[in-house]
């Protein structure tokens, strides 16, 4: 009998999250995935005398053993915390300037705030009050989520009036900052750009600019990399994700690898299981989806089963961003070429919002570049005397979808020649040291994904489409989503709020 | 409609109202998002998962070799890189299996795709196409897959190509790319053979060399044949020193036999020719895997093991990859370069010794939690896997 209590539909990060927690509350699971690896975009390839990481920079939750975050409890709870050599990353990033300039961050509050202030000494005192409103708005947002925890009942007419006036009152910060942009936030405390784009680096981890980044996620960000500190792994997310694939079976759950879901299978419009690529139904009493809600109502129902009240839900949220991606072996140290900081955002102006608008056309111009050097965190990471870097820039998938077959291949190799020309600007000399390259575009990220538009972030993450707003709501009985599409994206963001989703959903099978 | 209470409270927040005002709008003039349509289908135009071919010519080379040429059934061949190969399924008396075949047309023309199947004694597919295969004949193919290709960004505009036997058939397309298009290339080409009567495209090859300054060919004999004036021997460094004296501002690309490629490999690292000038095709496994160093001594390549895969156990050849082991049983697997690169074959050892033939590129996680690449992989006890 194909029958489970959970039917989890993708392997990726939140997909396997889903399936270990369920195995691990004692629930009959299975876990489909098309492609022969899990992990989705938490995956690695191998080229030459080179494992590339595919999309982890920095994972957030863990903290440290002796004052474990969230994250790192969940993988402790899956026995996998001490099968994995977790590596503390150093420092939280550096952007570096159009002068040539830079400034990189400590992964320490105080560190951190007394750098700026030594850098930026006519806006010391604005940066204190900065941290501090950060700080402030964290604490009283998880306040108000453990408050509001569990209280799922409508309050009545009086009991709204009241919460409608003492909100503002108790919770100041949360009201004036939460619906604010980064921009916003930021230009009301300073004046130096440099300075404005120190601080909001982490636009580029969520792909929205400044003027449409929410300054919630900004300050969250900030306030979790500097509390439970950024952290990367030996044997790349390939190496985390195997081994929660690994936990879910070792306590019962159920992975299908090569195995994609073509149907859903609705009775009285309630999802009762799937049928399998090879026409296969497995029945469950729950089934969760870790592939985009496009796809899962799209693609794996009948349009005529798709609820009206869906098609209504997701109608103002937009297909987010996709990237190009160098994946680059370097036959040198990342000393030699003069990469000491292993996450950098490089600016080709200071006006990040201007630059960002270039992520609209096909290729690479004035767009900010990502480049992570994983060998210096982890001269482990390649052999002796080399080192890895993948750069690249945030990119919408639209002008690739207009690209015939024909042009494809030269296109993409236009935008990889761009971006080493911009990283040979700023490493002089690197160019001579490639040994193994790899171009990916957004049509890559859609192959390998299976996404609209390559995103890579699933729905822009703006003040419409995320914070308070994301499509996390499933229009079918039974059916629920656990992905970066309908709730922050990342991988700490998605590994918990699957495993939020999962426990839910453990308690009702 | 009175306010629910998450409306009423963020209706407190500043710019509360209005962020949920344009969400509103957004709403109303927003279009339905949900669509039949597979969200991927931009991709499936360039990587399609399985390619449905019809042979449209065979060509005997009258060299123990044909060269097939297959269309597509629904008119449509995605672009392709030069160098790069499909992978080709047929089943022959009873089991299903693939090859990989590196394409030898250009990628400017994709009316069809040329291969070339050259005969290997005992060769299980190589053999039964150059038998078989004939127009309209159909087959399944993935692909176009594989990176042994030149990559403008990093690879010098000077190539050296060292081709050995049918290692030729990926350099066709490269050369013919290049000199048919007049791209700004410069190509030097050694191309090892036994004897002029087994080099696949020698006249065509030969003709190029006399019409285009920017493409010079070489065939090397290594038998002693009679007449033959040419150049003699294996493609050793003093060989690429003599012939091509520019070698080291050159990317040298090289497809042919392992036994050939490793030792060419060997003498450019001897030449001082650095690891990203080397770019190698893996073409297969060697046929004659007890040979290879680290092999078990006490074994011959004959043994018989029990391979246990799900409630099945089978027959399994220790000169035999597991993947070949579980074709011949019929279960299906996925695969695509056969050469331990792509990693499709992936399967986790759960109990038993296997022998690991060079070239597998593993991930570090697959290494940590016991997964192999089946066609890289040669059971030497009884053994139990999972797909």
């Amino acid at each position: 009998m194909n029958q489970y209590d959970v039917i989890v539909i993708g392997a990726g990060n939140g997909g396997l999250a889903a399936a270990a927690t369920l195995a691990e509350k004692g629930k009959s699971v299975i876990l489909f995935e098309k492609h022969n690896i899990p992990g989705g975009c938490g995956s690695s390839f191998c080229r030459g005398r080179f494992e590339f990481e595919i999309a982890l920079h920095q994972l957030s939750h863990m903290g440290t053993k002796e004052n474990p975050g969230q994250l790192r409890k969940q993988f402790a709870r899956y026995g996998i915390e001490d099968e994995i050599d977790w590596i503390q990353i150093k420092e939280l990033y550096r952007v570096n300037f159009p002068d040539g300039t830079g400034i990189s961050l400590p992964s320490d509050r105080k560190e951190c705030e007394d750098f700026l202030c030594k850098e930026f000494p006519s806006e010391a005192e604005s940066i204190r009050k900065y941290y501090d409103t950060v700080y402030k708005f964290c604490e009283e947002s998880a306040d108000f989520a453990a408050k509001s925890a569990g209280s799922t009942e409508e309050p009545g007419a009086i009991k709204k009036a009241i919460m409608k006036a003492g909100f503002p009152k108790k919770y100041p910060t949360l009201a004036n900052y939460a619906l604010k942009s980064t921009q916003e936030v930021l230009d009301e405390f300073f004046k130096n750009p440099k300075l404005k784009l120190a601080l909001s680096a982490y636009w580029c981890f969520m792909g929205m600019p400044p003027t449409r980044f929410p300054f919630a996620i900004l300050a969250k960000c900030t306030n979790f990399y500097l509390e439970t500190k950024p952290f990367y792994l030996c044997g790349t997310s390939m190496m985390m994700n195997q081994a929660i694939m690994e936990a879910a079976q070792r306590m019962g759950g159920v992975v299908k690898l090569n195995c994609g879901v073509k149907r859903i299978v609705l009775e009285n419009g309630k999802a009762v299981g799937v049928i399998d690529e090879n026409g296969v139904e497995y029945r469950a009493k729950k089934i969760i989806s870790n592939i985009s809600p496009l796809a899962t109502y799209g693609n794996l129902l009948e349009p005529k089963e798709v609820p009206q009240s869906a098609r209504e839900y997701l109608k103002p949220y937009t297909v987010g961003i996709s990237a190009i991606t160098c994946f680059i072996g370097l036959d040198c140290t990342p000393e030699e070429i003069g990469f000491h900081t292993s996450f950098t955002l490089n600016y080709e102006s200071l006006d990040a919002n201007k630059d960002f608008a270039d992520a609209y056309k096909l290729l690479p111009e004035n767009d900010p570049l990502v480049a992570t050097c994983y060998t210096v965190d982890d001269p482990s990471v390649s052999p002796k005397g080399t080192s890895i870097i993948t750069a690249g820039t945030l990119k919408y998938g639209t002008e690739w979808e207009k690209l015939t077959p024909e042009q494809y291949y030269e296109m993409k190799y236009e935008a990889g020649r761009r971006i080493v020309a911009r990283l040979e600007k700023m490493y002089p000399g690197i160019t001579e040291h490639i040994e193994e390259m790899e171009v990916a575009t957004p049509l890559t990220h859609m192959r390998y994904l299976g996404h609209p538009g390559g995103a890579i972030y699933g729905y822009e993450q703006d003040l419409m489409q995320s914070v308070f707003f994301f499509p996390s709501e499933s229009k079918i009985p039974n059916l629920e989503f656990a992905s970066g599409w309908v709730n922050a994206c990342g991988f700490g963001p998605n590994y918990t709020y699957a495993d939020t989703v999962a426990s839910k959903v453990a308690k009702e099978v | 409609m009175a306010k629910n209470i998450k409306e009423t409270l963020l209706g407190t927040l500043v710019h509360g109202e209005e962020v949920m005002e344009n969400i509103r709008v957004m709403r109303n003039v927003s279009l339905d998002k949900i669509c039949e349509e597979d969200v991927a289908k931009s991709a499936n135009a360039l990587h399609k998962k399985e390619l449905e071919l019809v042979v449209s010519n065979v060509i005997d080379t009258g060299k123990n070799a044909k060269i097939i040429r297959f269309s597509s059934k629904d008119g449509y061949l995605p672009p392709f890189e030069a160098g790069q190969y499909i992978n080709i399924f047929t089943t022959i008396e009873g089991v299903r299996t693939s090859r990989p075949y590196s394409i030898s047309s250009s990628p400017r023309q994709r009316g069809y795709y040329e291969i070339t199947v050259a005969g290997i004694p005992d060769g299980f597919v190589s053999s039964y196409l150059i038998e078989n295969a004939k127009i309209g004949d159909t087959f399944t193919a993935n692909g176009p897959a594989g990176v042994f290709r030149h990559q403008p960004v990093f690879h010098s505009k000077k190539s050296l190509f060292l081709a050995g036997g049918s290692g030729v058939t990926p350099f066709m397309s490269m050369t013919r790319e290049i000199l048919e298009a007049s791209l700004d290339r410069d190509i030097v080409m050694l191309y090892g053979c036994r004897n002029p009567q087994v080099a696949l495209f020698h006249e065509e090859l030969s003709a190029y060399t006399k019409k285009y300054p920017n493409f010079k060919y070489q065939l090397i004999v290594s038998d002693d044949v009679e007449g033959w004036t040419g150049e003699k021997g294996f493609m050793n460094g003093e060989l690429i020193y003599r012939l091509v004296p520019d070698f080291i501002e050159r990317t040298t690309y090289i497809c042919g036999p392992q036994v050939m490629n490793d030792f060419c490999k060997k003498e450019l690292q001897v030449l001082g020719v650095p690891e990203k000038k080397i770019r190698r095709e893996m073409f297969g496994t060697r046929r004659d895997i007890q040979n290879e160093p680290g092999w078990p001594k006490e074994l011959n390549g004959s043994e018989v093991f029990n391979l246990k895969v799900g409630d099945k156990v089978i027959p399994a050849k220790s000169s035999e990859s597991i993947l070949v082991a579980l074709e011949r049983a019929g279960v299906r697997v996925n695969v695509c370069c056969r050469s331990g690169e792509c990693s499709l074959c992936r399967v986790k050892l759960v109990s038993g010794n296997v022998f690991l033939a060079k070239g597998m590129l593993r991930r570090y996680a697959d290494e940590k939690y016991g997964y192999i690449h089946s066609c890289k992989a040669y059971p030497i006890s009884d053994v139990e896997i999972m797909l």
